[in-house]
């Protein structure tokens, strides 16, 4: 156990470093001069370098890099080159809406699919498991931000049940917020729904044919005690595996969710600095992101161990 | 009816057009202990399986199969869940795979004797570190709190049994519970199951391709082949007189000292052919292609069962050979 | 052998996709960047224009067909790349000693644990939208999966092969064990590409959407799902084209390549999905 905690945690430095480094280089590098860039092609030459010298762009690569994570390390994430304003600040606004957002998707995409992979998984070979099967090879297909267009084309165009895009703030009307928030929710968690019920499907057959589940049977439970009690129990590993894994399908389709449904989300500032080249906003709140991913990575590594005495005991 | 722990009649087990098991019919007596052998695929697992209602999904059986006053052919899975582990119960064969790898045993155990008592939490550990103490196992109350990969393969073959005695059930059936074990622990496990179920006067069926065990444990054997039983009778009349010519090719594959050359120059006797695939299954015998008696009669006609042998053309044999 | 439904459903409509993209090459029924203000937001069923036109009056037809050629070329594109550098990558560190094996694995590892949708945003940044910078992102985040994909496949065909392995020691063996591992491993590599070619026409889709992927005059579906949205309240059909294409075209690969699993292999049907 101990020897494993290290391992992943020497994993998780690593890790953040290499991606760090990834990130720096990708964006320094292969960017060319961050001040020309942000400044246009018709800046002057000493418009630039003062620029340069501003923000510290003038000294070497290697320097700059041991900066920007100090400042990291210390919630110093940079400032914009327009507006000069923190971004550590700009941040911290945007994610009181991206983490609700993200999170909830993924809780509504899990009640979507241990229910309905459990289900195909107990009619495999019938008819209606084929039938979920199907759903959710559609629902793979579906792009999160077409499903994002139906709905609120649906519920805000023509019923005009809720509001089809936009944002008040938590501070001013709460139940407002909730109200936006419910359709950009609805149609992550359909999506990742989806994907994930693909997931749970195999895992649910692949336990139940174990053994293990037969010698429960043998001991007096059900077939659906046995579902429950061993089988779920038993699949939840896997399951807590493919949560990781979806790490990457839940940021991209929250950034997409935002733009659909107009949610001044993190990922709505990413894309508007994008668009004006904020090298240095983009590259720090990217690395949140990351340090996110990987971060949640580390947590379902540990949570596996908890769940499964094999590598929390060892072998 | 109430002298036999189980009675099987007319057993068929199949998926599909597939029939694996083909009219078995055995009677265990109360207390008694019956031996099923026969090679790999000839059904002895799935007649097993049947009587205990866990036949994978696709299987379905035809034919009686009487226990305790009922027929459980006929029960519903929640009827035959609260007979499952208390009237009657298996252990399996693979020690390492049948415990459930996320609980503690005796979470395993103790659970399964509260689903079928009423006993509090504390009484069923006790129960349940007594039933270990009998399974030889040390220290128990540690072992209770133990994850099966944190045991070895008898220990944890051992704890299977002790789940199988749990509820003092009619009738055990064992699944080749120590081929998957080494030798030597085989010998201690054997031992211990044998003791503890003569101790209760549990039924025991137990099945495997060992004819020592069989010979060490049970009173009576039957000889499957094919989906059919061949040959059945006492034990000692069968191993020393056998009737049928597949039994006798089992006996003699058998390894012993007499044909074990130790120069290494002389080849265990064995059955010529292979079983065959069961949806070639023609009419006839179908141990004919492989008999060395076969006449033309074997080829038409399936031999009847009379006294316990199915067989057109019986061995005779004086015990002395 | 049964006939294996998905496997056939997903290349018909994979064929009639990739059919559409390559007419669109030579034909196209009108110019698709063309405005024609006179003619805008006609409804599906016109004479002239039958899937209507958009709120500048340019062919639905046209510009979907165009958006076809879009998706295939980038998702074929990223997902072609990182075979062919997964698949090297892979089996390298399958056929290398420990520390090669190790570094690939690793860093394929940490490149996975960032999300596309990041890595696609970082290149927008700093190479500018477009369709080759989609390829770059798809690239970027596919190649770790086929790598890892094609080692553990090479592993398990060298293991299981040890006296041929053990021939292809030696100097110079690259191109031996290449020669002898690729025809065992291609089933599962085809699986693979088949199913990243769809998972890069829905990420392509996303980025056009987003507006860092292909823009004006290039069309995507993606893109024109975006022009849309800002005239759902006018017309919804234009929102629908798009979509249905997207949905078509992925599910359709998406069943080609469950459907090679069971053909091709399948004990990898229930080891991974």
């Amino acid at each position: 156990m101990v020897t494993y905690l290290i391992r992943r945690l020497v994993f998780f430095f690593g890790a953040l470093f290499a991606a760090s480094v990834l990130i720096f280089i990708l964006i320094r590098a292969a960017g060319g001069n961050v001040a020309a860039i942000v400044l246009g092609r018709h800046a002057s030459a000493n418009a630039i370098d003062a620029l340069a010298a501003e923000y510290g762009l003038d000294r070497p690569l290697p320097v700059q890099y041991i900066d920007w994570i100090k400042g990291m390390l210390h919630g110093d994430l940079g400032r914009s080159f327009r507006t000069g304003e923190s971004v550590a600040d700009l941040v911290v606004s945007r994610l009181s809406i991206s983490i609700p957002l993200a999170l909830s998707g993924l809780i509504l995409g899990l009640i979507i699919a241990i229910p309905a992979g459990v289900f195909a998984a107990r009619n495999a070979g019938r008819p209606v498991g084929a039938f979920v099967g199907l759903l959710s090879q559609i629902g793979i297909a579906v792009p999160v931000f077409w499903a994002g267009i139906l709905l609120s084309l649906l519920f805000g165009v023509y019923l005009g049940l809720l509001p089809t895009g936009g944002w008040v703030p938590w501070s001013v009307d709460p139940i407002q917020s909730i109200r936006s928030l419910v359709l950009p929710v609805i149609s992550l968690g359909l999506i990742l729904g989806a994907v994930m019920t693909r997931y749970v499907r195999s895992a649910i057959l692949d336990v139940m044919n174990q053994d293990y589940v037969r010698t429960a049977r043998a001991c007096g439970m059900t077939e659906s005690q046995a579902l429950v009690q061993v089988g779920l129990r038993n699949a939840s590993l896997p399951i807590v595996t493919v949560i990781g894994l979806q790490m990457a399908e839940l940021i991209g389709g929250t950034v997409i969710i935002e733009t659909v449904f107009s949610i001044p989300g993190l990922s709505r500032m990413i894309l508007a600095n994008v668009a004006a080249r904020e090298v240095i906003v983009v590259q720090s709140t990217v690395m949140l992101i990351i340090v996110f991913v990987i971060f949640v990575n580390l947590m379902v590594d540990l949570l596996y161990s908890v769940l499964d005495p094999r590598t929390r005991l060892g072998q | 009816m109430t002298d036999s722990a189980m009675d099987v009649r007319d057993l068929f087990v199949g998926n599909g057009d597939l029939q694996a098991v083909r009219g078995v019919s055995f009677s265990i007596p109360v207390g008694g202990r019956m031996g099923l052998v026969g090679e790999s695929g000839s059904g002895k697992t799935l007649t097993a399986l049947a009587m205990m209602g866990l036949l994978p999904v696709g299987w379905s059986t035809e034919g009686r199969i009487l226990h305790d006053g009922v027929d459980l052919s006929c029960q519903s899975d929640s009827q035959l869940s609260r007979r499952r582990g208390r009237t009657i119960s298996m252990v399996f064969q693979d020690p390492l795979t049948a415990l459930d790898p996320v609980r503690r045993v005796g979470h395993q155990i103790i659970s399964l004797i509260r689903r079928h008592s009423d006993a509090g939490k504390a009484e069923a550990t006790e129960q349940a570190k007594a039933l270990f103490r009998q399974m030889n196992l040390p220290r128990p109350a540690q072992m209770l709190r133990a994850y099966p990969h944190q045991l070895s393969g008898g220990q944890r073959q051992r704890i299977m049994i002790a789940i199988a005695l749990a509820c003092y059930p009619q009738l055990i059936i064992a699944d080749e519970p120590t081929t998957a074990l080494d030798t030597t622990v085989q010998k201690q496990v054997l031992r211990t199951l044998d003791v503890a179920v003569r101790e209760r006067g549990t039924a025991l069926l137990m099945i495997t391709h060992n004819l020592p065990i069989i010979a060490a444990i049970c009173d009576t054997v039957a000889v499957m082949y094919a989906g059919r039983i061949v040959e059945a009778g006492p034990v000692a009349e069968v191993f020393s007189k056998p009737r049928h010519p597949y039994t006798m090719g089992l006996l003699r594959s058998q390894p012993t000292m007499d044909n074990i050359a130790l120069d290494g120059s002389s080849r265990l006797p064995s059955i010529r052919g292979t079983v065959p695939p069961l949806q070639d299954l023609a009419i006839g015998c179908a141990f004919q292609p492989r008999c060395e008696f076969a006449t033309d009669k074997c080829r038409l006609e399936t031999p009847k069962v009379i006294e316990g042998l199915s067989c057109w053309h019986p061995i005779v044999l004086d015990a002395e050979e | 052998m049964r006939l294996n439904v998905s496997l056939i459903i997903g290349a018909i409509l994979t064929f009639c996709a990739i059919s559409i993209a390559v007419v669109s090459t030579f034909w196209l029924p009108y110019n698709p960047n063309l405005p024609n203000i006179p003619n805008r937001l006609l409804a599906a069923g016109s004479a002239e224009h039958w899937l209507g036109t958009d709120v500048l009056g340019r062919d639905i037809i046209s510009q979907l067909m165009v958006g076809a050629r879009t998706s295939i070329v980038v998702g074929a594109g990223g997902a072609t790349i990182s075979l062919v550098l997964g698949a090297i990558m892979g089996l390298i560190a399958a056929a290398s000693g420990k520390i090669v094996d190790e570094t690939i694995s690793r860093v394929a590892d940490i490149m996975l644990s960032i999300p596309g949708m990041v890595t696609a945003l970082v290149l927008a940044a700093t190479l500018g939208s477009g369709a080759l910078t989609t390829i770059f992102a798809l690239t970027a985040f596919f190649t770790p999966s086929f790598t890892r994909v094609a080692r553990s496949a090479a592993l398990s065909v060298l293991q299981e092969d040890f006296i041929t392995a053990a021939q292809l020691y030696g100097r110079g063996r690259m191109p031996r064990v290449a020669r002898h591992v690729f025809p065992n491993i291609a089933g599962v590599l085809i699986v693979q590409f088949t199913l990243y070619f769809a998972a890069g026409i829905l990420t392509e889709a996303g980025l056009s959407y987003l507006g860092v992927g292909v823009t004006r005059p290039g069309i995507s579906w993606g893109l024109m799902l975006s022009e849309a949205q800002n005239q759902v309240g006018v017309s919804s059909p234009l929102a629908m084209w798009p979509g249905l294409s997207i949905v078509i075209v992925v599910l359709g690969l998406n069943l080609m390549g469950d459907g090679l699993r069971d053909v091709l292999d399948p004990k990898l049907s229930k080891s991974i999905l």
